[in-house]
């Protein structure tokens, strides 16, 4: 679990990175050829997170299990530094990322249309739903020096996907509750439980396209190396603007931590 | 490892420090209702009729009572959805809050209406309950498929039993089939696309007659693993609350019947489809599919009082059987229905006239008989297979006259 104690740590090195900053040269530290410059950064990281609703709709009432598969992300970044404190990078990475979940919901509304046929209704029970993504993200930032090892990058990101899926399968709790009342909550109540659960495949109504906001911490362990942390956070709803089988928006939130090669 | 964790309890506090207040609950169901009386069985012509069980789709509960008998102010108890209030509809309109246990009058077949309000107040239903005669019938009847409308939501139709010396032998005075079920995987269906519809000027005499065709459920019946729905007509209940769940238990047969049934008559025309498919909807070489139309007569109360009720797992094998009627059929070494391609029904795309006479295995107390202690079940299908999700699309069973003789030497009223 997350505590103050991780958190703490961070910040303490934060601090520390940057007081030690006086015995560090900036020109040492800099791109590989003064303070200005430009060059190329090889990237090749571990991915972790998930799609979400932000916030979580009361209709969710507990996650019972979470598991980001674990993705991957290589690419390159070109950067260009304008000065000692401030740059510019375009990116290009290619990334697999995914997650799988199970989630107790109550009164979740629900309309899958297939074929020309709706059902809609208000579902009550476990949701499992896995996740996979394979695309590429065009991170466009502005870097900021933060001291001679540290960079701190932000900006927006823009991202493709070579294939998506999004699929899952509902029924009933541990409790042994999972039905669906058709239409609202007075309509037939129809009972699914796990030895014959309902199955779903979004997939073909994701957006291709995905927005966010990137920040990336680059720290640089040895002259030709970093290690970097970064997080995509999507700010555009993974679904087509007409879908309904979900009544909510979703968000992708992904993290990578890897280390990239600077030339 | 550190790092993975350290994302991982980022990600999980972030979405778990998002949990909400649970909302209120939503529905207003009657679950069950039950009436308490010193001696139920001289009321009732089962204890357990004391009880009766509200599917999500009805909301008019009717207990039968014996026909010489009166019951004034009974004390109710109702079963609703957890947080939801009931309420119960005064001489004056008005509804006033309804505590369990309450006295309430069905003298003469009074229908008493209740309100349920749900938790979050959103939503409400209406009920009705009544307790009816059950008055002696005459035993053989006929039916002839004339009495047929759409359903309250206008997207299928059902078939009414008007005639009151039959009416007690359909649950709800209705023919059941799988059309509620149809209308939840083929919403864009048109009434005459369902399973079961009415075919106008279609009978052997140039009446009504009712056609019974295996449709494709499309892709929500895919999602579910049920590719077809097979046409069918029965009486008894179509649970579809749990047709999704466990469809063999969800279809059950039969309803109380004071007479000895002899045998089971009706025009009957048969179109086979083109090619029989299995659960998983792949063509199977080798086999045809075949319609179905059975009579079951089965003691309706096991030892220890409860009620049975045959349906689509043990309709020929239940222990409770004690008389069987069957259109012909192949069957294996071991009773059990054989698929091949070599059917003995002997039905044909002509109307022919169809006698089914039942078998008896056990004795029939005649006591028992008379104080409905056995039910009748009669049922029609396009796919044989259907209850399993397998049969051949387009397969076709017409219809019409249905006819029920009974042994008249047997019966008394009691």
């Amino acid at each position: 679990m997350i505590s103050k104690s991780n958190i703490f740590s961070l910040v303490t090195i934060f601090l520390l990175s940057i007081t030690v900053s006086a015995q560090d040269s900036w020109e040492k530290w800099g791109p590989t050829k003064g303070l200005k410059g430009a060059g190329i950064l090889v990237r090749a990281g571990y991915t972790l997170g998930g799609t979400t609703p932000l916030p979580l709709p009361k209709e969710v009432r507990s996650i019972n299990g979470f598991a980001p598969k674990g993705g991957s992300t290589i690419g390159v970044d070109f950067y260009k530094m304008y000065g000692k404190r401030w740059g510019a990078s375009l990116g290009l990475h290619f990334f697999y990322e995914g997650f799988h979940t199970s989630a107790d919901v109550k009164n979740y509304k629900i309309s899958l249309t297939m074929d020309g046929n709706t059902m809609s209704g208000y579902f009550t029970g476990t949701d499992v739903t896995n996740t996979d993504m394979w695309g590429m993200t065009m991170p466009m930032l502005a870097t900021f020096r933060m001291s001679p090892r540290w960079n701190l990058s932000f900006g927006p990101y823009f991202s493709t996907y070579f294939k998506k899926s999004f699929s899952g399968e509902v029924y009933d709790n541990e409790e042994g509750v999972g039905y669906l009342r058709v239409d609202n909550p007075t309509g037939e109540k129809v009972n699914i439980d796990r030895s014959n659960p309902a199955t779903y495949d979004f997939s073909d109504r994701m957006q291709q396209w995905n927005a966010g906001m990137e920040i990336c911490f680059d720290w640089k362990a040895c002259r030709h190396m970093n290690i970097f942390g970064k997080l995509d956070w999507g700010l555009s709803n993974i679904w087509e603007g007409d879908f309904d089988a979900i009544s909510f928006r979703m968000y992708p939130i992904y993290a990578t931590i890897g280390f990239a090669y600077r030339y | 490892m550190m790092q993975k964790c350290f994302l991982f309890s980022i990600f999980l506090g972030l979405l778990a420090s998002c949990i909400n207040e649970e909302p209120k609950n939503t529905e207003c169901d009657i679950e069950a209702v039950s009436v308490h009386v010193e001696n139920p069985i001289e009321i009732f012509h089962h204890e357990y009729d004391t009880l009766k069980v509200v599917g999500s789709a009805s909301d008019q509960i009717v207990f039968l009572i014996r026909s010489h008998e009166n019951v004034s102010h009974l004390p109710l108890n109702l079963r609703i959805t957890l947080g939801a209030t009931a309420y119960i509809q005064e001489s004056d309109g008005t509804f006033t809050e309804f505590k369990n246990g309450s006295l309430v009058d069905f003298s003469g077949e009074k229908v008493q209406m209740f309100r349920i309000v749900s938790e979050d107040k959103q939503w409400n239903r209406t009920y009705s309950i009544t307790f009816e005669h059950d008055y002696p019938t005459e035993g053989d009847f006929t039916i002839d498929f004339e009495d047929y409308n759409l359903d309250a939501t206008g997207r299928f139709y059902e078939w009414s039993i008007n005639d009151p010396n039959v009416a007690s032998v359909f649950t709800d005075g209705k023919w059941k089939n799988g059309n509620p079920g149809y209308k939840l995987s083929k919403s864009s269906a048109k009434p005459m696309e369902y399973p079961s519809v009415p075919i106008i000027n279609g009978g052997p005499d140039g009446s009504t007659c009712v056609k019974l065709e295996t449709k494709d459920t499309g892709s929500f019946g895919n999602m579910v693993n049920m590719r077809l729905a097979s046409g069918s007509m029965f009486n008894g209940v179509f649970d579809v609350s749990n047709a999704l769940k466990d469809a063999l238990k969800a279809t059950r047969f039969g309803s109380p019947f004071a007479h000895k049934p002899v045998k089971l008559t009706a025009w009957l025309k048969f179109e086979p489809g083109a090619v029989f498919q299995d659960r998983k909807g792949n063509p199977v070489e080798g086999i045809v599919d075949e319609p179905d139309a059975y009579v079951v007569f089965y003691r309706n109360q096991d030892e220890s009082g409860n009620e049975v009720m045959i349906d689509g797992n043990d309709m020929f094998t239940n222990p409770h059987i004690v008389g069987l009627g069957r259109l012909p059929h192949n069957v294996n070494e071991d009773g059990s229905d054989k698929l091949c391609n070599t059917p003995i029904h002997g039905l044909t795309s002509e109307w022919q006239f169809v006698e089914i006479p039942v078998i008896y295995t056990s004795e029939v107390d005649q006591t028992i008989l008379a104080n409905k202690g056995y039910s009748l079940a009669i049922s029609f299908a396009s796919s044989w297979q259907g209850g399993y999700f397998q049969g051949a699309i387009g397969n076709k069973l017409f219809v019409d006259n249905v006819s029920i003789y009974c042994d008249k030497d047997l019966y008394t009223d009691k």
